[in-house]
């Protein structure tokens, strides 16, 4: 009787754990990776021609590099993280829009 | 064949589009009844969104620079330098989004606040993102367009 309350109310803080937890955080950094990569790739014309070297296409190498992040990140975060539900949520949004509002701002100032 | 790879791009794009909305809306009412449904429609996500991806990428990669070439010389140069060039970057946010969006949906989103929450802001950042992506690629390809009128191409118009 004791077990089956205490479960249900570590589901119901709101706790996020596991893979959810730590590739959630990944992937807020990769977004925010994604848009200084773009930065920099954009302004600094031999990593460009760097990027272009290793796969033929910049934007392939792009993306590559964005996995990588995800990927790797998130398997160095498994077991490490445990992070309130909600605060992944904003930490996720914040990088959504940083990170989409970056490019644009960027690419229409440049 | 480039048009079927360029026709393919959007549409997945665009189911990937409404896989997110039964994301959201199998997570915002969610039960023990639709956590599969949930789990299922995440994948959907994610297929829609890969599959969208490698169309636009082979097609960008292969058959995009001459249209570059048209817009750069037609009236809407920026339709490239300011909205390819963005969109050929934000298209990673749904990306990454979707690749993640599984592992979130993994979770028990009926007992756990926190991971539904997870789940919905992640749909909804994927529609957004792909709606705006949807419509960065209409004014590309109206780009092309209008250099083409520009040019007094015949049926162009």
């Amino acid at each position: 009787m004791d077990a089956t309350p205490t479960a249900a109310a570590d589901n119901n803080v709101g706790v996020v754990k596991g893979p959810a937890a730590s590739f959630g955080l990944a992937a807020a950094v990769a977004i925010l990776f994604n848009t200084a990569l773009a930065w920099v790739e954009d302004a600094y014309q031999p990593l460009n021609a760097y990027m272009t070297s290793l796969t033929g296409d910049p934007w392939r190498t792009h993306g590559f590099a964005d996995a990588a992040v995800l990927f790797v990140l998130g398997y160095l975060f498994v077991g490490r993280v445990s992070i309130s539900g909600t605060r992944l949520s904003v930490l996720l949004a914040a990088a959504c829009i940083v990170g989409g509002g970056g490019l644009v701002l960027w690419f229409a100032l440049t | 064949m480039s048009d079927i790879i360029l026709l393919a791009h959007p549409a997945f794009g665009v189911l990937g589009i409404l896989a997110s909305v039964w994301v959201f809306v199998e997570a915002l009412n969610a039960s023990e009844a639709n956590a599969s449904r949930v789990r299922i429609a995440a994948f959907a996500v994610a297929g829609c969104i890969i599959l969208a991806w490698a169309f636009g990428g082979y097609w960008f990669a292969n058959f995009y620079p001459p249209e570059k070439a048209i817009i750069l010389k037609g009236p809407w140069p920026w339709a490239h330098t300011f909205v390819m060039e963005t969109k050929e970057r934000l298209v990673y946010i749904p990306l990454i989004l979707a690749l993640y969006l599984p592992l979130a949906a993994a979770a028990n989103v009926a007992r756990n606040r926190g991971a539904r929450a997870v789940v919905m802001t992640v749909a909804a950042f994927i529609a957004l993102n792909g709606l705006a992506i949807e419509g960065a690629g209409a004014i590309v390809n109206y780009g092309v367009k209008v250099a083409f009128v520009h040019a007094g191409v015949e049926g162009a118009e």
